[in-house]
């Protein structure tokens, strides 16, 4: 209604009663804004953007809303923009019946509402997995999307009616991790019990200003230490000269993949190993041979840029699978009649007769003479009798083998003994997890450190006594490990009066 | 024995992205003593650099004598592991975990060039086992998991 701007002398107009509303060209800005809040459910946080074109509000103002032809990229910045300064926040989006063409009027959802829980793309016309990339991908990702809908796509319909359903549904779990429903179907997942959000009543920070324990020596309890390290020392031997024959120590269903981390650590760095003198070859490493090489490449999950497909593909199953991909990676030497501190391993039964293996260490690279470091996990069975392990001479079989391959890392990052939290910090040997009595505490008290450190740790470790603890290492060189492995080896012929 | 369809796979890759988002969101938070040992049962077994721990009050124990921690995930792989079903996975993680209040937390004399306070690198190996007590609570759940066993090292 326009208002008249002057009352002419000559019959003006009866002054009506009502109060004269300014009609003034609405800002586009704020039809939107109006929009949204019109099409906002503010007790189910549910925004409902379905048929935009077909809006009265839109159509007034001859907006052009997502979808409609012409429509550009500002639009649905607007549009999200203003929707992430609702409260309470947006927790469900429809852009149901929208003829949405090109996923990229998604991607600056993730950055307006990070936290979406629920979204529908129902019935627009999203083509390719390209498309996707804006909301699932480095480009834009919803990170806690719980349920999505894609019925009426393209994306969708032509995997379906190709009979790719399956793969569909894989692809979009990948892309996709926190989802739960997809197209109004429960997907598979695996729970745990974590809490979504915190039933705790602990919530001090923490304060410690020490760690809880001191590093350790090699961990190996409820299995024979030699059939451990004889398993270890002779495979990485075979991994290094003749790689192809480990076929006879893979179960015929076992899993082999390898992963790459090639950040450079801080410490690394700042230790100068790339500059060392005593390791003149590091800089000639390359990456690519291990990144794509081994039938499939490096598997590591948080970066699977190559879709299902790759992920499926780097991880071998079956002995010959295993064995195709390992001899398709670079050549290496790893000393293992050298220096023991140089590796680290953590062993025990788990699960029925499995066997958890995890082994720290470094390798050679050959022929460039590079060191690499590596952590390698396995899970083992003991070979039955008349299998191919066990004909072969490998009285434990692998179930399953994971190696990380890193930059290198000294050893000395496992050097039993205590730690600093901060530069400083006084070492003292944290007291240990059992309260050591007085009668061991007055024996060990004339034993000067580190030994005396070392002979408590014998007693802990042994059940041996001071005495018998102080010979053992002696013996040994005052080489825990040796004395340790020394001690297994003689302890059944032990009486009685060596332990405490 | 059968060997995974790639549909066995993708849910096992799916599993291992939660899990090591949960797991080490609440590593780092301030309510960890309580919320940690929910990822574990009493008979979970697990080493902190060789240091060995026995279950959810293990890890309630060692949460609580830990200093304030901040992981960095860098890379993980996942393997179902050949045998039952649901199958167990095996998790690798590869990392770096800042503790206290890392390079910032050094007093002023520090040299320059000193490690301490500095990220160490961490390798955290799980065997994530599906839990035969607690029957699946929503349509689409394959089961719940648990950790039972877990060895975590400092390696660099």
């Amino acid at each position: 209604m326009r208002r008249n701007a002057v009352s002419s002398v000559t019959g003006s107009p009866k002054p009506t009663l009502e109060p004269r509303t300014p009609t003034v060209a609405k800002k586009a800005l704020d039809v939107w804004r109006d929009f949204v809040k019109s099409r906002y459910n503010a007790d189910a946080q549910f925004l409902n953007l379905e048929r935009m074109l077909d809006d009265d509000l839109i159509r007034k103002h001859h907006l052009l809303p997502p979808g409609a032809p012409g429509s550009s990229l500002r639009e649905s910045s607007v549009i999200f923009k203003l929707a992430s300064q609702l409260k309470p926040e947006v927790k469900t989006i429809s852009l149901a019946n929208n003829n949405i063409s090109s996923g990229q009027l998604l991607s600056s959802l993730s950055h307006y509402l990070p936290k979406l829980a629920n979204l529908s793309l129902e019935n627009n016309n999203l083509q390719t997995w390209r498309d996707l990339d804006f909301i699932s991908t480095r480009k834009g990702r919803l990170e806690h999307l719980q349920e999505l809908i894609l019925t009426g796509n393209p994306v969708r319909e032509l995997e379906y009616k190709n009979g790719r359903g399956d793969k569909y549904k894989g692809e979009i779990g990948r892309r996709f991790p926190s989802l739960t429903v997809l197209d109004r179907e429960p997907m598979t997942v695996i729970a745990f019990d974590a809490p979504q959000a915190s039933s705790s009543t602990h919530a001090a920070r923490p304060t410690a200003t020490t760690f809880p324990c001191d590093m350790g020596t090699s961990f190996i309890t409820g299995v024979d230490p030699a059939l451990v390290s004889g398993f270890l020392a002779r495979f990485f031997s075979v991994w290094d000269t003749q790689r192809a024959s480990l076929m006879d120590a893979y179960h015929p269903s076992a899993t082999f993949s390898f992963s790459v981390n090639t950040s450079i650590p801080t410490r690394a760095r700042l230790q100068g190993f790339q500059h060392s003198k005593e390791m003149p070859h590091q800089k000639k490493l390359e990456w690519t041979p291990w990144i794509t090489g081994g039938d499939g490449g490096s598997r590591n999950l948080s970066r699977m840029a190559g879709g299902l497909d790759k992920m499926v593909r780097s991880l071998h199953v079956g002995a010959e699978a295993a064995v195709r991909a390992m001899v398709a990676l670079p050549a290496t030497k790893h000393d293992v009649g050298g220096a023991p501190e140089k590796f680290c391993v953590d062993a025990w039964p788990v699960g029925e007769s499995l066997l958890l293996v995890t082994v720290h260490g470094q390798f050679t690279e050959e022929p460039i003479g590079g060191e690499r470091s590596f952590d390698r996990s396995f899970v083992l069975a003991i070979s039955p009798d008349g299998s191919r392990a066990k004909l072969n001479g490998w009285d434990v079989m692998v179930m399953s083998d994971q190696l990380v391959i890193r930059v290198y890392s000294s050893h000395e990052a496992w050097r039993a003994g205590p730690m600093r939290v901060q530069h400083g910090d006084s070492i003292q040997p944290s007291p240990s997890q059992q309260s050591i009595p007085p009668q061991l505490q007055e024996q060990l008290a004339p034993i000067p450190e580190p030994e005396r450190t070392l002979v408590l740790q014998i007693c802990q470790r042994t059940g041996l006594n001071v005495k018998f603890a102080v010979d053992c290492l002696q013996g040994n060189g005052w080489d825990f490990e040796r004395a340790v492995r020394n001690f297994e080896e003689v302890k059944g012929n032990l009486s009685r009066d060596a332990f405490l | 024995m059968s060997t995974f369809t790639s549909s066995d796979i993708e849910i096992a890759a799916r599993a291992a992205d939660q899990f090591t988002r949960l797991y080490y969101t609440t590593y780092d938070s301030a309510t960890r003593v309580d919320d940690l040992p929910n990822f574990y049962r009493a008979t979970s077994t697990l080493t902190w650099n060789g240091n060995p721990f026995q279950g959810s009050e293990g890890v309630k124990s060692l949460m609580e004598r830990m200093p304030s921690t901040k992981h960095e995930v860098q890379s993980y792989d996942c393997h179902p592991i050949p045998g039952n079903q649901p199958p167990s996975l095996l998790i690798s993680v590869s990392g770096t975990v800042t503790h206290g209040k890392g390079p910032a937390g050094n007093p002023a004399s520090t040299p320059r060039g000193s490690i301490e306070g500095q990220p160490r690198v961490f390798s955290q190996t799980f065997m994530l086992v599906p839990d035969p007590t607690a029957p699946p609570a929503k349509p689409g759940e394959v089961a719940k998991y648990y950790v039972g066993a877990d060895a975590m090292r400092f390696v660099g």
